[in-house]
């Protein structure tokens, strides 16, 4: 009977109502001690807040490491909020983050998906603090139209480093001989542009020929069985293995390793994995590419940090300082073991004050 | 009934029809298909999705589905990875690691089993819970980053070779041929027939129904264990994406290999020819040149005709 009574459309509604009652107290709780820390903040330095999909995997895991470190160079606190891929939290809490610092603080945001980007670059504006977005944002919202606080975007082409990895193949080959490549999920724009960068290598190269070129879905399990079916159909005719990640290459290694082919065919990956780092240590790697999240975790609070507390104007600064490609590091056997010391096996030592020095000109949409 | 009896046996020969098709035209096209080293990289590529579909065919068998394949695969490579020799740690457990592996395996089937079985749970939701809670195990133990497996024991599964083949290729057969002993000489594999076949029915005969189902959700446990094992010898390392995509493969080579999503008809063999469709087609359309965009849609089509092929329309009156 009771349970009855309970799960009653009556029950249902009374405990929605009380629910809304409760919202409101704690909404009308959180305004007040907003005003309170408006008033205790007012003449501090700005607090920096970084805001990435989760702790759990690398990538962010050192961006935030970034964050922490250039929030310690300057003396300010430090916030890190974490979306777990949820577009929602992640703008409620940028929201939470503002109302709670009166709008003295700093965000540097990637966004979970696009569209999120405009309402958290708006709630900054409105609240007076300065914001730069990486990678997601739509291609119709701009910082220059939101003077000043929506300080820059940054974001990394793919065109420039699939070239560049296609191009450690061919000179590691000698100029000549036949490549085959392991790209991406096919309407990923990374899995694009990418490729699109192999193909530029290979017209500037006429002596090379792409046998044949297959989708692995960035999977390594994948990637695998594409490379031991290229075995039978190429054997020796393949010099050099290109992947449009390092899953995918060091894969593409264990596939020749099982083959007795190891070291004798190049591959190269891209991302800066930290295995991928340690195979180019080892010769079975020719190359790969580093984005860096040390940097972008860092530089980006940098960026707005400086905007912030008057050390350049947004909105004199050109459009390429606004919406940026940023620099990758392209990781060889010529830098492995120097990278591998300044970035993994230590924590990375960065001039926070250089911030165009990875400006490598402006996003074309 | 005679007539029944031959048409029945005509159907399960389907697939191996479908098997020595798909060679024959892959292998006019592409004469390279049918050397010693193909056979070996076709062997490679099946090794993983065998040992998989031995455990899959004695859950499909009993009626049931196990959507656990992946967190039970992800797991135990990952937790082999931390006990062989390995570059994260100084652990080196060796043969020792492994059988710890087996057991997690074992434990992860049991828990499905158990929680189907007890809060009479549907399998499909127990196991795909168990999927989800595999995988986001090994996350957590990994935090988004990869092991490198230094163990030359383990590496020598996909490095080392016998007679030509990889170890890891025995050992697949050897549980192939487990799985045969199982399935056709123990009480279990006739239990597991019988559950398929009519339940109720089973169980007035005095077969203890959940006694069973949980012993065959453990024995998948330990067969997706081995995959486990296998994958990350291949990969040499252990991440918590190494099991991405096996589901749909081990479940589409037990089906294609003509056992019933029904329960009741089928076995290890057949899924044997199952896989072998299945890692055939995807070497040979590489071999083939067919574009990458295609290649999905023809893999899916292909899983249509070899069902189609297969299954006996005679004894079905109602299709869901």
């Amino acid at each position: 009977m009771a349970n009855k009574f309970i799960s009653s459309p009556l029950g249902v509604q009374i405990k929605r109502r009380d629910l809304l009652k409760g919202a409101g107290v704690l909404g009308a709780a959180s305004v007040f001690p907003a005003i309170i820390t408006r008033r205790a903040f007012a003449a501090d330095k700005p607090t920096v807040v970084n805001s990435i999909r989760s702790l759990s995997n690398p990538y962010h895991a050192t961006w935030n490491k970034g964050g922490a470190a250039f929030a310690k160079s300057v003396g300010a606190d430090y916030v890190t909020l974490v979306t777990e891929g949820n577009s929602e939290k992640g703008i409620a809490d940028i929201k939470a983050i503002l109302a709670k610092t009166g709008g003295n603080c700093v965000i540097n945001v990637d966004p979970n998906d696009s569209p999120d980007a405009r309402p958290i670059v708006e709630a900054a504006k409105a609240a007076g603090a300065y914001v730069v977005t990486q990678w997601n944002k739509p291609a119709d919202l701009h910082p220059w139209d939101f003077d000043p606080n929506y300080v820059a975007h940054i974001s990394f082409s793919g065109v420039p480093y699939g070239k560049a990895m296609a191009e450690t193949l061919i000179k590691k080959i000698g100029g000549k001989g036949g490549i085959v490549a392991l790209g991406g999920i096919e309407s990923n724009v990374p899995a694009i542009e990418r490729k699109k960068g192999l193909e530029e290598a290979l017209a500037a190269n006429p002596d090379v020929k792409l046998l044949d070129y297959q989708v692995a879905n960035w999977s390594a399990t994948e990637a695998l069985e594409k490379t031991n079916a290229w075995l039978t159909q190429f054997g020796d005719q393949i010099n050099a293995i290109w992947a449009a990640n390092d899953d995918m290459a060091l894969a593409a290694v264990e596939a020749l390793r099982a083959d007795g082919r190891a070291g004798k065919v190049a591959v190269t990956g891209i991302d800066g994995i930290q295995l991928a780092v340690e195979a180019i240590q080892k010769g079975e790697l020719a190359g790969t590419v580093a984005w860096d999240p040390y940097w972008q975790g860092g530089m980006g609070l940098s960026i707005g940090y400086q905007a912030k507390t008057g050390g350049f104007d947004p909105s004199k600064e050109p459009k390429d300082h606004r919406e940026f490609y940023g620099k990758g590091v392209i990781i060889t056997a010529d830098n492995a073991n120097a990278f591998y010391e300044e970035n993994i096996a230590s924590e990375p030592k960065m001039d926070w004050n250089d911030i165009w020095g990875r400006v490598t000109g402006q996003i074309q949409y | 009934m005679p007539a029944a009896r031959r048409r029945w046996r005509i159907a399960s020969w389907a697939p191996l029809i479908v098997l020595v098709l798909l060679c024959g035209i892959i292998t006019l096209i592409n004469p390279n298909f049918l050397t010693f080293g193909n056979l070996v990289r076709i062997s490679q590529a099946a090794m993983i999705p065998l040992v998989l579909g031995m455990g899959a065919t004695f859950i499909i068998l009993m009626g049931s589905i196990d959507l656990s394949v992946e967190g039970g695969l992800t797991l135990s490579a990952v937790i082999l990875s931390m006990l062989v020799i390995n570059g994260a740690n100084e652990n080196a457990f060796g043969l020792f690691g492994v059988l710890i592996v087996l057991l997690v395996g074992a434990g992860v089937g049991f828990t499905n089993g158990v929680i189907h079985v007890r809060l009479k749970i549907p399998s499909f939701m127990v196991t795909l819970g168990m999927w989800f809670v595999g995988v986001g195990a090994a996350n957590a133990l990994l935090g988004g980053m990869a092991i490198r497996i230094n163990d030359p024991m383990i590496r020598g599964l996909a490095i080392e070779r016998f007679l030509g083949f990889p170890w890891g290729v025995w050992v697949a057969l050897g549980c192939l041929l487990v799985a045969l002993v199982i399935q056709n000489y123990t009480r279990l594999g006739r239990y597991i027939y019988a559950l398929g076949g009519g339940e109720e029915l089973a169980a007035l005969s005095g077969i203890p129904v959940g006694r069973v189902r949980i012993l065959a959700f453990t024995l998948a446990g330990v067969f997706y264990a081995v995959g486990g094992v296998l994958a990350a010898a291949q990969l040499g390392l252990g991440n918590a994406q190494i099991g991405t995509g096996r589901l749909f493969t081990t479940i589409t080579a037990v089906v294609v290999g003509g056992t019933a999503l029904s329960g009741g008809q089928g076995s290890v063999l057949q899924t044997l020819v199952g896989v072998l469709i299945v890692v055939v087609l995807a070497n040979g359309m590489v071999l083939m040149g067919v574009p990458p965009s295609v290649q999905i849609g023809v893999q899916g089509l292909m899983i249509i005709a070899a069902v189609a092929l297969s299954i006996d329309r005679k004894r079905m009156r109602i299709v869901k």
